[in-house]
């Protein structure tokens, strides 16, 4: 039997006031008639509290467009659940924080899309950094709440690395998360414009050790790094069916953000379904679990029980297979198809070298939509 | 150093001595399991704690003193040797406070 998960991911809904360009949310978006009601969300947490899982991470979309949002935080806290809502704060008001923290919440992770107001709603498609700076200074005075800042890094803000982490700082969080762009969903239709330089990649490291160092017992950074320019896969959501069930507004159960774009999985819906069943006994939770699935030569490679082969979606994304190895390993027989990614992003030709597209721009780059 | 005005309450680059009063940092709680192991939940994770590390993190309340806590886990362990213990306590609070798990 499969060591029970250790989180859920509730995408509650695929509605969000930020339109920005690297979502990670399927370019397919879940209608709003889609949607759960509260009732089997509330059976959902229900479950995973009984599969043994530990934390719930409320996402979207924006979970604040959810109505329910604070019973369903009252739920999972009555079930011992951690609790983390994962948003971008539009939505969020005094009123509401109050009656969220009433409610349970253990921790929120607000996203900043850069520190400079013009390139930060450049890159959300609407104004709102300033909204989040003062809902920041609201959240650092809630001193029952843990409060992380998220700052999603790319080719056009990561020169500006060290005036970020001084924002973020400067919001009071106990910990700092610095993602680099992961490239699926919208991100991946937006790479060309995102894919940092590898100089920028390199200098970035360098920043976010001396800032780990600076801050040491002060604030806690975690840093997630490109994946493209890394010579081994990353153990994405720490393999397939291994630790977290994702479940999608409309109730479909997948392995993680991205998996429905792999075609000739038939993934489960709650509404049919419990988790136990989808986590233990479902052939799609089953399909990439554990060795056999592996091709060579992740199948005899002394890594395969650190990165697991690395990510499924990124395999199908850009090989065609999703049962091929990673592409970004150095071993992988497709690893050039990365590498060619990469000497274009190197290549002062590149469209996005210098500057993020203006909005008249002829060759924009892509906002996320809206659900219909 | 630092300017700490603008940082959470607890943080702050203070080290242990015998008067600390260790507590749990706020996002962190621990959750006892049926089998005696114990699961430290924090914002970004979990870490399955076994036998003394769950003991020590139970005794970090805030009220009780790091010379209360080392008196406590010395009476309850008098084989093993205290001096050892005392380094073994000290470097464990020191590598959590690090990791902003717990305030001292």
């Amino acid at each position: 039997m499969a060591t029970p998960p250790l989180a859920l991911i509730a995408e509650l809904t695929h509605r969000c006031p930020l339109h920005c360009v690297y979502c990670s949310n399927p370019l397919q978006l879940r209608a709003n008639s889609e949607e759960l009601p509260t009732g089997v969300w509330t059976q959902v947490l229900e479950q995973a509290a009984k599969l043994g899982m530990f934390h719930v991470h409320l996402t979207g979309g924006e979970p604040l467009a959810r109505s329910d949002l604070n019973s369903l935080v009252s739920v999972a806290h009555s079930l011992q659940l951690y609790t983390n809502l994962i948003t971008s704060g539009i939505g969020m008001n005094e009123k509401k924080l109050a009656s969220l923290l009433a409610a349970g919440l253990d921790h929120l992770q607000l996203s900043f899309q850069d520190a400079e107001e013009s390139s930060a709603d450049r890159v959300a498609g609407v104004p709102v950094h300033a909204r989040k700076v003062a809902l920041a200074n609201l959240i650092h005075e809630c001193k029952n709440l843990a409060f992380t800042v998220n700052l999603v890094v790319h080719r056009h803000n990561l020169d500006r690395l060290d005036s970020m982490i001084l924002f973020a700082e400067s919001l009071g969080p106990q910990r700092i998360e610095i993602a680099n762009v992961q490239y699926y969903g919208w991100a991946l239709k937006n790479r060309e414009w995102l894919l940092p330089t590898r100089e920028q990649v390199q200098r970035s490291v360098v920043i976010v050790e001396r800032a780990q160092e600076r801050l040491k017992g002060q604030v806690k950074i975690d840093f997630v790094t490109p994946d493209y320019y890394a010579s081994f896969p990353k153990p994405c959501m720490g393999g397939w069916g291994r630790q977290l069930m994702l479940v999608d507004p409309s109730g479909m159960v997948l392995p993680c953000h991205a998996a429905a774009v792999i075609p000739g999985i038939d993934f489960e819906n709650v509404r049919e379904k419990p988790l136990s069943w989808i986590w233990e006994e479902s052939a799609s939770f089953r399909r990439f679990r554990g060795e056999d699935w592996m091709p060579e030569p992740c199948r005899s490679c002394d890594r395969r029980a650190l990165d697991f082969g690395g990510c499924r979606c990124q395999a199908f994304l850009i090989t065609g297979d999703a049962a091929a190895t990673d592409p970004v390993c150095s071993l992988a027989p497709t690893r050039k198809l990365i590498d060619e990614r990469l000497a274009r992003a190197n290549s002062v030709t590149n469209p996005g070298y210098r500057s993020a597209p203006a909005p008249e721009s002829a060759d924009p780059w892509t906002y996320r939509s809206q659900p219909a | 150093m630092a300017s700490s005005g603008s940082f959470s309450s607890g943080a702050g680059l203070t080290t242990l001595n015998r008067s600390s009063q260790p507590r749990l940092a706020v996002g962190c709680r621990v959750r006892e399991g049926e089998d005696g192991v114990g699961a430290l939940l924090l914002p970004e994770g979990v870490l399955r704690l076994k036998g003394t590390a769950i003991d020590i993190l139970r005794l970090c309340d805030g009220r009780r003193t790091y010379a209360e806590i080392l008196a406590e886990m010395q009476g309850r362990y008098q084989s093993a040797d205290p001096k050892q213990m005392e380094q073994e306590i000290e470097s464990f609070l020191n590598r959590l406070q690090q990791r902003r798990v717990i305030d001292f």
